[in-house]
């Protein structure tokens, strides 16, 4: 290991996972125990910065509360009362219960899950792909796959700001950067980039910090991105602001891109996005006239029926002002030797019949393709047993009955279906509801080749630091799994065999690679001069071929959200405010880290972003609970009033429960707003079944007393 | 009291991003009880100022003030300050009587209820005494904690306005 010794203390390297991950870290052992996380200077990732749930990792490994050994369900379901067991025990009854659904309904009666990802997704595909099962239950709909899934169709890869090639110009698209993580980098970049000079053109229905800093701030109508792109790109094929010779001899389908691009008059889009004409034409210019230029986008535009077409359309902006893989643009980094995620997941492992029968694969082809599916289609199999029975769900760092649009519907499959294993740092409602819980590890508590999935060019060592309890890394419990399940031979005797593995390609084990830290593949830029890109074409499809063949729309449009003024002005009248959800706190990742004292501190309760011209009208005072609510269902925040919302819309906070309460339901319908959301897939995105999380129409009010 | 090298944290406000991190930096390294914050990003909120919409952040805590009210008003002299500015309240002669605070007038001294006695930020002097910086400065995305000899650090602001082209 790669220790540092200073005066009593060790410190030991290593990759922090708090969240998404990457963060170079330095930890400070005394006696056997953690007692400090610094930054890592030396981190060409994190640059020595950290943020607070980084540093509170300490009390996330070391918490009271945390599971430490496996469990069994005693009495009834959700009702609270659990039985320790052996890790074997838990082995043997995952063992039979994987071998007695596998016999009796088909391998696809078992479903595997995570939420966002603990970096163990690879290891999760894996193993639902060498089980049989062609369902695995991810966010990948919704979060991140898309990006993925649309590049890959359109460029042939994801297209990443390329800070340190000094972009001039940054158009952060729905994303708080500081404040979350978009996967490939941190906001460090984003930062020093703005530190540097470049120009920053935000757009966003809430004015944040990023906004106060821009050149230009976009106040869109929440759900109307779309929109506004064609707006922009309206401008700059107008003005003759795209790069000619890029679009002459890398472009497929701009003929037809820019009769469909024409269809949206500035006039229209301006009505549609509530966004001044001026300012689209302004952010036009700046962004086409700016070199090098890149687009900083994350999640919230791919919660939306508009997803794929959101993605595609960015790119569209990207590519055709010349940003693509330039320095300073929109890059596609080259990966260090290893095994990839996909290699790893061991997809063609998969047999072919079992691939076919993938829930709602038939519906939304682009995620079928890349192995992703919509979770209502797995909620649907346990209710109602259709297309085929779902028996057993198996759930690795999720926490659905929060971070799942409908949630009640969520909580009545979970509780229903036959056998729920969950393994997690804690009971969580979902976890209250399972059969089997299995204590895992933290990051302080693994080896592992980190973030090998990712496309920023980097894999990351991360080092076992700690042993809390029984707690194992899902990688490790799956490789054990794995051994008795079978087949065995697509298994690893140790972890370590594992690790060894995906970092074969690259000639190092893994005790070499540690010392190493990391390792970065070589970058080059303008890779499609010589190879082109990476699509049927050979070229950045703005007519998509792949999607043409799929019987989708070859070309991006605007789709009105399914629930809006425009779209429903019925329900817009019992329901008079547009509703956005899942604003990022400083404080927490998702349904995580509300019993952790520190972060809880930054943030006791939720609180809904209300303008306070709005807040007067329906009698709400600062600090108020307020009923928020919609056509299904209702949840409590604490009113905050924000000049930087539009009085039109209310902002609320996702993912809230309350480790503190009493158990089993630990309030998750006091303050859950997905206890509103719509999971109908008529409301997802057509091709990738994204989830409409975030625009929906709602009315408010003071809370009731009593 | 003569000074040589006095040293001092300022904070650039107008780029801090509001992330939190120096208050859990602080928090780690000196473990103040629940509640209680040495520093703490304060914020009004989003303001209309001269018709624009500014959103604005305020790391509060210590100032290390050359006059320090705190120690004037502490009854059982507490309170000292070292010859590099920094002011230190000492935890076993502390009665916990709290005049501090109602002397500080930035709001800044905090009451540890565990201990029953006020302590504040200190530039994280342990950490200075063996080379280092305090706890929360390099950890700040948006490098906005500044540490150092006062003089030294005044010109570096200067060039630091210059650098980041502000108007």
């Amino acid at each position: 290991m790669d220790i540092l010794q200073t005066m009593n203390e060790k410190v030991v390297r290593s990759h922090c996972r708090i969240c998404h991950g990457g963060c170079g870290v330095l930890v400070h052992v005394k006696d056997g125990k953690v007692v400090r996380i610094e930054g890592d200077p030396q981190s060409p990732i994190s640059h020595g910065t950290l943020c607070p749930k980084g540093i509170a990792t300490i009390q996330l490994a070391y918490h009271p509360d945390r599971l430490v050994y496996p469990l069994k369900r005693k009495g009834a379901k959700g009702e609270g009362k659990w039985e320790r067991i052996s890790w074997d025990e838990a082995y043997d009854l995952l063992t039979a219960k994987i071998n007695e659904y596998k016999r009796q309904y088909g391998a696809e009666s078992i479903v595997l899950g995570y939420g966002t990802g603990r970096d163990n997704e690879a290891f999760i595909y894996r193993f639902a792909n060498l089980i049989g099962t062609p369902n695995v239950l991810t966010a990948g709909h919704m979060c991140y796959g898309p990006r993925v899934a649309t590049s890959i169709i359109t460029c042939g890869n994801l297209p990443v700001c390329d800070y340190e090639g000094n972009p001039r110009c940054v158009m952060v698209w729905g994303n708080n950067a500081i404040v979350s993580n978009p996967d490939e980098y941190k906001g460090v970049y984003l930062s020093d980039a703005l530190a540097k000079g470049a120009k920053l053109i935000v757009v966003d229905p809430r004015f944040t910090k990023l906004a106060d800093r821009s050149n230009l701030w976009l106040q869109l109508r929440p759900g109307t991105d779309v929109a506004l792109a064609m707006g922009i790109l309206q401008v700059i094929i107008e003005e003759e602001l795209y790069d000619k010779e890029f679009v002459q001899n890398w472009v497929y389908g701009w003929k037809e891109f820019v009769v469909r691009v024409k269809e949206y008059t500035l006039k229209g889009v301006s009505e549609i996005t509530w966004v001044p004409e001026e300012k689209i034409r302004e952010a036009a210019r700046l962004f086409a006239t700016t070199k090098p230029a890149c687009i900083q986008w994350g999640v919230a535009i791919e919660q939306s029926i508009n997803c794929v077409d959101n993605n595609r359309i960015l790119i569209a902006l990207a590519a055709i002002t010349g940003n693509l893989d330039v320095p300073g643009g929109m890059v596609f980094y080259v990966p260090p030797p290893t095994m990839n995620a996909s290699q790893f997941g061991a997809h063609k492992l998969l047999p072919h019949e079992q691939r076919k029968k993938r829930l709602g694969g038939d519906v939304f082809r682009l995620a079928d393709a890349f192995a992703i599916l919509n979770p209502r289609f797995v909620w649907d199999a346990i209710l109602t047993e259709k297309p085929y029975p779902v028996k057993m769900v198996f759930l690795i760092s999720t926490n659905p009955v929060l971070t799942r649009a409908n949630a009640s519907m969520v909580y009545e499959a979970l509780k229903k279906v036959h056998f729920l294993a969950v393994s997690d740092f804690f009971l969580t409602p979902t976890a209250e509801l399972a059969d089997l819980v299995l204590p895992t590890a933290t990051w302080l508590e693994m080896d592992y080749v980190a973030e090998f999935w990712k496309r920023h060019g980097y894999v990351l060592a991360r080092q076992k630091v700690i042993q809390v309890g029984e707690c194992k890394s899902d990688h490790e419990m799956l490789n054990e799994l794995g051994n008795r399940v079978g087949p065995k031979e697509y298994w690893w005797p140790t972890i370590h065999g594992a690790l060894n593995a995906i970092l074969a390609p690259s000639g190092l084990t893994f005790e070499e690679f540690v010392k190493k830290g990391y390792l970065r593949g070589r970058m080059e830029y303008r890779k499609y001069v010589q190879k082109g890109f990476s699509t049927p074409t050979g070229k950045v499809e703005l007519y998509s071929t792949r999607l043409k063949e799929w019987g989708y729309d070859p070309l991006p449009q605007f789709r009105e959200p399914p629930e809006s003024p425009v779209s429903r002005p019925d329900l817009f009248k019992e329901y008079p405010y547009i509703l956005i959800t899942g604003m990022r706190p400083t404080a927490f990742f998702h349904s995580e880290h509300r019993q952790i004292p520190w972060l809880r501190e930054l943030l006791p309760e939720p609180f809904v972003e209300i303008h306070p011209e709005t807040a007067e009208r329906e009698g709400i005072k600062e600090g108020d609970w307020v009923t928020i609510e919609s056509a299904r269902g209702r949840c409590l925040q604490r009113a905050k009033l924000t000049l930087g919302i539009d009085p039109r819309v209310i902002g609320a906070q996702h993912a809230w429960w309350f480790p503190e309460k009493i158990f089993p339901e630990h309030g998750w319908r006091d303050s859950n707003i997905n206890l509103l959301t719509d999971n109908n897939p008529a409301t997802c995105d057509p091709a990738m079944g994204a989830t409409n999380l975030r625009v929906l129409l709602c009315r408010i009010s003071p809370k009731r007393e009593g | 009291m003569k000074m040589t090298k006095r040293l001092a944290m300022i904070i650039d406000e107008e780029i801090c991003w509001g992330c939190d991190t120096c208050e859990l930096a602080c928090k780690q390294e000196n473990n103040p009880p629940d509640g209680s914050r040495w520093i703490k990003v304060k914020t009004k909120g989003v303001q209309r100022v001269d018709g624009q919409l500014r959103l604005t952040f305020l790391p509060a805590r210590c100032l290390q003030c050359s006059k320090p009210p705190c120690k004037e008003a502490c009854p059982v002299k507490a309170i000292h300050q070292r010859t590099d500015g920094i002011v230190l309240v000492d935890p076993d002669a502390c009665i916990g009587c709290k005049a501090c605070l109602e002397a500080c007038p930035f709001g800044v001294m905090q009451f540890n209820t565990d201990k029953g006695v006020a302590e504040k930020c200190h530039l994280c002097y342990h950490r200075i005494d063996r080379g280092e910086r305090p706890a929360c400065v390099d950890k700040c995305i948006g490098r906005c904690i500044h540490f150092g000899e006062v003089k030294e650090l005044l010109t570096q602001w200067a060039d630091r306005r210059w650098q980041f082209g502000k108007e």
